[in-house]
Order: C-alpha cells, then sequence, then structure tokens
C-alpha cells in the first residue's frame, strides 16, 4: 500500500471499521499479495498461502472493530497473519503427532513450476529448518516492519528483537546453501 | 625449488582441482545470506499463488461466517431452552401434586364424615 498515506489508510480503517464493505474490500485488495508473501515465507507451502490468507482477513473483517489506534492497522494485521501461521504449523505438528502418516508425508514436495530459482528453492529450505517464531521474524523485517513495530507485535522490546534477529540470521546463513543437493 | 614445496605445490592444485567452479562467489553468497532480491522472488513466490477474485471470496466468506450464530449465543439459546423446560416441568409437577391433594383430601373428607355418621348411628 505504498501509494496510500498513513492518514487515507486510517481512514480506510475507519470506515471498514463501521462496516463498509467498499472499505473492507480495499483493504483486502491492498494487502493480500503482502499476506500471501507473509504467508508462503512462513510456510513454505504454496497449496496453503491462499486458504490461510483468506483466514488472516477474515479475522481481521470480524476483529477490526477492536482495533484501538487505526495508525496501528499494519502492525496489526501482519500480528493476525504470524500468529494464524503458527496455529496452522502447531496443528500440522499435532497431526503429525496422532495420525499414522509414513515418512514420505512428512515433506511434501512443491508442485512443479512453484520454485522458480535455485536461490529462491535454497531460501525456502533454509527457512524451513528454523523456528516458525524465527522464519516469522525474518519475514517481518523482509516485510519493512521496523524493530519498534515487530517487538509490538511480537509483544517483546527491542533490544530482545534485535538480539532475536542476529540469531535468526545466523541461524539462516548457517542453512542457506544455494546449491544444496536434496 | 625444495622437494616439500613442489609437494605442496602438487597438493594444492589436486585440492582446488577439487573446487568447482564459482566457488568464490558461492561462499560469498552464503556468507552474506539471501540476496535481498531472492527475498523479493520468495514473497512474490507467494503472492502469486492468489487466484483472481481473492478479495471478493474472503469479503462472501466472512459475511457468511457473520451470519452463523456465535457459539456463545448457541450456548445462550441452549440454556434459555433447559431452563424453560424445566420451569415447565416444575410447574406441571407443582400443578399435578396440588391436584393430588385436594382429591386425597376430599377423599379423606368423605370418609371422616362417613365415620362421624357411622359413630351416630351406634349412638357413641
Amino acid at each position: 500500500m505504498e501509494s496510500t498515506s498513513p492518514t487515507e489508510l486510517a481512514d480506510l480503517v475507519r470506515r471498514a471499521q463501521k462496516g463498509d464493505e467498499s472499505a473492507q474490500r480495499d483493504l483486502v485488495v491492498a494487502y493480500q499479495h503482502r499476506v500471501a508473501g507473509f504467508v508462503y515465507a512462513m510456510t513454505g507451502r504454496s497449496d496453503y498461502v491462499e486458504d490461510l490468507a483468506q483466514q488472516v482477513f477474515i479475522k481481521m473483517i470480524r476483529a477490526l472493530d477492536r482495533l484501538q489506534a487505526p495508525a496501528q492497522f499494519e502492525s496489526w494485521l501482519f500480528r493476525l497473519a504470524r500468529n494464524t501461521c503458527i496455529d496452522q504449523l502447531r496443528r500440522q505438528k499435532l497431526r503429525r503427532i496422532f495420525l499414522p502418516f509414513g515418512e514420505e508425508h512428512e515433506n511434501i514436495p512443491e508442485p512443479p513450476g512453484a520454485v522458480d530459482s535455485e536461490e529462491l528453492d535454497a531460501l525456502r529450505h533454509a527457512l524451513a529448518q528454523l523456528r516458525p517464531q524465527d522464519r516469522a521474524l525474518l519475514a517481518l523485517v523482509q516485510e519493512g516492519r521496523s524493530h519498534a513495530e515487530i517487538a509490538e507485535i511480537l509483544e517483546t522490546s527491542v533490544a530482545a528483537v534485535k538480539a532475536r534477529l542476529h540469531r535468526a540470521r545466523e541461524h539462516l546463513r548457517e542453512h542457506y546453501q544455494p546449491q544444496h543437493e536434496t | 625449488m625444495k622437494p616439500e614445496e613442489h609437494a605442496w605445490r602438487k597438493l594444492e592444485a589436486h585440492a582446488s582441482s577439487q573446487l568447482r567452479g564459482g566457488f568464490a562467489d558461492r561462499v560469498v553468497r552464503t556468507a552474506r545470506g539471501p540476496h535481498e532480491d531472492t527475498w523479493r522472488e520468495l514473497l512474490g513466490a507467494g503472492a502469486r499463488q492468489l487466484r483472481p477474485g481473492f478479495a471478493g471470496r474472503v469479503i462472501r466468506a466472512a459475511r457468511a461466517a457473520a451470519e452463523m450464530p456465535s457459539l456463545g449465543s448457541q450456548f445462550a439459546l441452549s440454556a434459555a431452552t433447559a431452563a424453560v423446560c424445566l420451569g415447565a416441568a416444575l410447574f406441571l409437577h407443582h400443578h399435578r401434586a396440588e391436584a393430588a391433594d385436594e382429591h386425597n383430601l376430599a377423599v379423606w373428607q368423605e370418609i371422616v364424615a362417613v365415620a362421624h355418621d357411622d359413630d351416630a348411628g351406634i349412638g357413641l
């Protein structure tokens, strides 16, 4: 939403809060690609993107009236996205515990054409090795969130964000092998 | 050249022949971590997964979800129904017990009257 000023965004959020369906639609259109990218970075699964992004926006519409400060809409939206993805990953983990899945179901490969380049594949592979919380941290940085905003999203201090970010980047570098053999 | 120097050179040559082309680039790339472009590519790949008409589908799904009764309202309705049923059962029970008491009392009064009449007839 680069072309919209903070004032315009706050106004759009206020109208959406009052139940204006066209304002809600505008918000979805404005953020759908960023939320989808964030979901993909978090899950590494292209077949989850549409479903999880839809869940995020439905939660957004239903909870919008509880958002006190429209200026903090973006941080709030990405907190919803992060929590939705982490819930999904937890559910997935639980399913693996309770269902007798074979080893071949552990890592379902991406459908052909989903992985565009060696670097992208390496990044997906490296992200998959990290904890979901660290993936969220790195994806939020790429989303352009400041340390203060990330601290607010994660409900922690800026110093903790910096420390965790440093560790997450280290781990990502350790696992990032653009020409790894799979 | 000393024999050991010659051996070192051969060792180095052998070792370097094991490295695939573009080794330096790969090392630098790995050390730096993923490039900004790769991140952009990843986020873009995620964004491309949305089918056209996504916003419309979200709005329709949100509307359908809003029309569905919430868990709280379903619980409240169940609790109200249970309270009404309990009230009706208590009322019926009370009503029947009262009717039975009245009937029993009338029967006893009849028996007492008959007993009095009998006593009077005997001349007690």
